[in-house]
């Protein structure tokens, strides 16, 4: 159990993957101007990266492997979240559309989301057990909702402040990222078990 | 051009295979190098932290039960020293991997870090801190015994502003010399 | 004429990281220091010059409906190829730029110049439009490269230009990634403002 704990404070607060490893930030920067589109955006980001993970994961260990093929990964692991993140909308939109509401108009910006093929990668390339597999991607989109959150918050502060010409937009909105950075360096060297 | 359910099913069938001939092919002239490059580069570290040796060390791997794998070296049949391959889970970010040479005597001959994600530029520094010749009191080739940094009661200068990655790699340098001293 | 002007505005007008702010994840993880941000984009730019001329070399063959993953499929192949070519013969290279080689998927820019540019034109001129915005992509990753090495480690290229000891580790750090890309891209507005 309490490996399990270690991952997920360490995926989301220690190495989170928006502001130590520089994953994701097409969206964080793009979609997190509202709150309510980053957490909807997080919720989608998470559902689809714990789907991934698992769906790719045995893709790798039961055939990439055993056939010798694991230099397709790449390709095949990219293929897989677009079919998956298509069905996932086909699906939802049929059988839950309370939830396609809200997270439907996400899906299609998720599959050129690198964090999921990024974490898919990870996973694999560094040998993790199925069960170590889905918590580390979970926490991990958890943290990404949390960067998105706390920048969401951040950010609808800013628009009533007087930023100056040059720096309006995005150029502001890494400086911020930059200091919300530095906040999360002091969670390194933390331990748990 | 305007979509039927035959041409996207053809269309794309024939792209799939068209890419995995390809890939195939581009496999197949470097699954070789990229082979060789990995045995090149643990040859390479072997080469600089033991003593001269003439014998195919890779299959001379053992591996202790606590995870840490042992190599012989020999020249010309007789022993030339060992190399262990240790680990540390100490560090600032997570586990990383060291392999430490000694010679027949027991005395530290070099050191090469294989894996680690301590911080650049701080931790990171652990790849070169340790074997500078010119710094003496860092310098942990020809030592023996166990070691310890200054701030716990041993003679060798932490990396600065590292402390606890200079523990940790203390503490795996350690660990393999309890290795082949068992 | 067409070519070269097509090339000069990949860098310049339509710069992929300072114009149209695309692909932010290498540009912030692979700039450490000049030299990985140089490969980066050049990685980036020789995946980028052969999937503009494949994909517009199919494109009278494609549907439209499935043309985004044909797209996916073309850029994928030529990344796996890359990243085997600089594992079999530059594996430090490789090791240093971990997961970005293969992300290189899915950095916007590719996906967004074959929509735009080589879905829609004839081959030679979609691989001068790959030319140019790659060539814009490994100036801008290099030009951030050099900033934060000068200021954090105090070399530029691996060049000593003041002691070590001064350098600021923030810039080197997760933390001044940010900083600098943010600040050059103000840089970057006040320069084309006055134009």
């Amino acid at each position: 159990m309490l490996i399990y704990l270690a991952i997920i404070f360490n995926a989301i607060l220690v190495n989170n993957i928006v502001f130590s490893q520089f994953l994701g930030i097409c969206p964080f920067i793009g979609v997190s101007r509202k709150i309510d589109s980053a957490a909807g955006m997080g919720m989608a980001v998470t559902f689809v990266m714990a789907v991934a993970t698992a769906v790719t994961w045995l893709l790798q260990h039961y055939v990439l492997v055993p056939l010798g093929l694991v230099y397709i990964q790449t390709i095949a692991f990219i293929l897989v979240i677009a079919v998956l993140v298509q069905m996932l909308e086909i699906i939802m939109k049929k059988s839950a559309p309370g939830l396609y509401a809200a997270l439907g108009v996400f899906l299609p910006l998720i599959t050129t989301n690198c964090a999921v093929l990024g974490v898919a990668i990870i996973v694999a390339n560094k040998d993790f057990g199925f069960i170590y597999s889905i918590v580390y991607a979970i926490a991990t989109a958890l943290g990404f909702t949390l960067a998105l959150l706390l920048f969401a918050g951040i950010r609808s502060q800013l628009e009533l402040a007087d930023v100056p010409r040059p720096m309006r937009g995005v150029p502001v909105a890494l400086l911020t990222a930059g200091i919300l950075a530095m906040a999360f360096m002091g969670f390194s060297g933390i331990k748990i078990g | 051009m305007t979509s039927s359910l035959r041409n996207m099913v053809l269309s794309l069938t024939g792209l799939t295979f068209a890419a995995a001939a390809i890939l195939a092919g581009v496999n197949l002239v470097t699954a070789e190098p990229i082979a060789e490059a990995s045995v090149k580069a643990r040859a390479e570290a072997m080469a600089a932290i033991l003593p001269p040796f003439d014998n195919d060390i890779a299959a001379t791997a053992t591996e202790l039960p606590d995870g840490q794998t042992v190599y012989t070296a020999t020249l010309g049949g007789a022993a030339a020293g060992t190399a262990v391959e240790t680990y540390s889970d100490n560090g600032f970010s997570g586990r990383f991997t060291v392999l430490v040479g000694f010679d027949t005597e027991g005395i530290l001959t070099g050191y090469r870090v294989l894996e680690h994600a301590e911080t650049p530029g701080l931790g990171a520094r652990m790849t070169e801190w340790f074997s500078d010749p010119t710094q003496p009191t860092r310098y942990v080739t020809g030592r023996t015994g166990t070691l310890a940094v200054k701030a716990d009661g041993g003679d060798i200068d932490a990396i600065t502003g590292a402390t606890i990655t200079s523990r940790a790699f203390l503490e795996a340098l350690n660990r393999a010399r309890k290795a082949i001293t068992d | 004429m067409k070519a070269l002007h097509t090339i000069l505005s990949g860098i310049w007008q339509r710069n992929p990281t300072f114009v149209l702010i695309l692909g932010m994840c290498p540009t912030l993880g692979t700039t450490s220091s000049a030299i990985t941000g140089m490969s980066m984009g050049l990685a980036t730019m020789l995946v980028l010059i052969f999937s503009n001329a494949a994909i517009s070399a199919i494109k009278g063959i494609v549907p439209d409906k499935v043309r985004i993953p044909a797209f996916i499929v073309v850029i994928a192949s030529f990344v796996t190829v890359v990243q085997m070519v600089m594992q079999a013969w530059f594996p430090a290279l490789y090791a240093a730029l971990g997961i970005f080689i293969p992300l290189i998927v899915v950095n916007c820019i590719l996906l967004g110049r074959a929509e735009a540019f080589a879905s829609k034109n004839p081959v030679g001129l979609s691989i001068a439009d790959g030319l140019g915005t790659g060539l814009g992509f490994t100036l801008s990753l290099t030009v951030i490269g050099c900033v934060r090495e000068f200021l954090g480690a105090g070399t530029v290229f691996g060049c000593r230009i003041y002691s070590a000891d001064y350098g600021s580790l923030l810039f080197i750090l997760a933390p001044g990634a940010f900083i600098v890309l943010g600040l050059l891209l103000a840089l970057f507005n006040i320069i084309t403002d006055r134009k």
